[in-house]
């Protein structure tokens, strides 16, 4: 049998390429309006049962670690306390702290210190960065070897607040 | 006199490079945006700590509130008493009762009357605040039933 060629079967197709240009130039410039760089966040959980007063005793082995932070009036922080040691208001100070809890609980992760709580008790006009801080430094530590965290004490809570001086 | 013809049809571009590279951009900027941090304020001066990483699980429902200072343009604080930056308004601590309570109606309203327990109220505040006042932001939520609480900062380089 012979087969007999079409005429336009070898012909080129063109396929309209200015509608899909159209669309994928919106989409283009949506999204080029739309992106914003903004650093990651994180997020620092906190202990803070209703009806439950702050200073509650808890029914654990090891008493709760009590972290102080006294500031002036302006917010600046002029001392900082694990329990009734005075750790100094620098940089430094917030180490110091990471490296008594660690003292503390004796190793990152110990299942033993689970239950163990830090109480934090900030003056009213303490700048919150600060607070963050100490809990950051109670939580744990990065551990720039292993690019992973050491985990200190998970639970957090505050203090009843002060009253403003 | 003999005449050259000219071909006279068309030249069309070759539009395959310019087809890729755009959809080389389309394809990054889809992958780089993103739209969970859209509730963030960028009012607000977040503190920054080695320790802040994104939550591996995300909260089931989320109450986020940015407290911070109204600034100029150039960064120094317009007021010293730092707000609530709510629906475009700027709610002292103390007046924020009433949008609290709108807020429960609201959550209970659309995934009813047990969801308070399961939402966290992710604070979003002012590395300048005072913590008293922070605090106090903790005290009128939990009156309103709130109980789970998530503070955020900004994740800092190592």
């Amino acid at each position: 049998m012979k087969l007999t060629k079409g005429k336009d079967s070898s012909s080129k197709v063109d396929v309209p390429m200015a509608p899909m240009i159209d669309i994928v130039f919106q989409l283009l410039i949506f999204f080029m309006l739309n992106l914003k760089i903004i650093a990651p966040e994180g997020n620092f959980n906190i202990n803070l049962p209703i009806n439950a007063p702050a200073n509650a005793q808890q029914d654990v082995a090891l008493p709760d670690i009590k972290v102080g932070l006294r500031s002036d009036r302006d917010g600046n922080l002029v001392q900082l306390t694990l329990g009734s040691n005075n750790l100094g208001n620098d940089n430094a100070a917030f180490d110091r702290l990471n490296a008594e809890i660690l003292k503390l609980i004796g190793r990152p992760g110990n299942p033993a210190t689970a239950q163990i709580e830090v109480e934090l008790d900030a003056d009213y006009e303490c700048q919150y960065k600060y607070v963050v801080k100490a809990i950051s430094r109670c939580t744990g530590r990065f551990d720039p070897q292993t690019q992973q965290i050491a985990r200190y004490v998970e639970k957090i809570k505050f203090a009843p607040p002060h009253k403003p001086k | 006199m003999k005449t050259r013809k000219i071909d006279m049809s068309l030249s069309e571009a070759d539009m395959t490079p310019m087809i890729d590279i755009v959809f080389q951009l389309l394809t990054f900027f889809m992958i780089a945006i993103n739209f969970e941090n859209t509730k963030a304020d960028e009012r607000v001066k977040l503190p920054r700590d080695m320790l802040a990483k994104p939550p591996e699980v995300k909260p089931e429902h989320e109450l986020v509130l940015n407290f911070g200072f109204e600034r100029n343009e150039d960064g120094s604080k317009k007021n010293a008493i730092p707000t609530i930056f709510y629906n475009d308004r700027y709610v002292e601590v103390g007046q924020l009762t009433a949008d609290l309570e709108q807020e429960k109606r609201v959550m209970e309203a659309l995934h009813g009357k047990e969801v308070i327990d399961k939402v966290t109220v992710l604070i979003r505040a002012d590395s300048e605040v005072p913590t008293g006042l922070v605090q106090q932001l903790i005290k009128k939520c939990q009156d309103n039933g709130f109980s789970k609480f998530s503070l955020r900062a900004t994740a800092e380089e190592k």
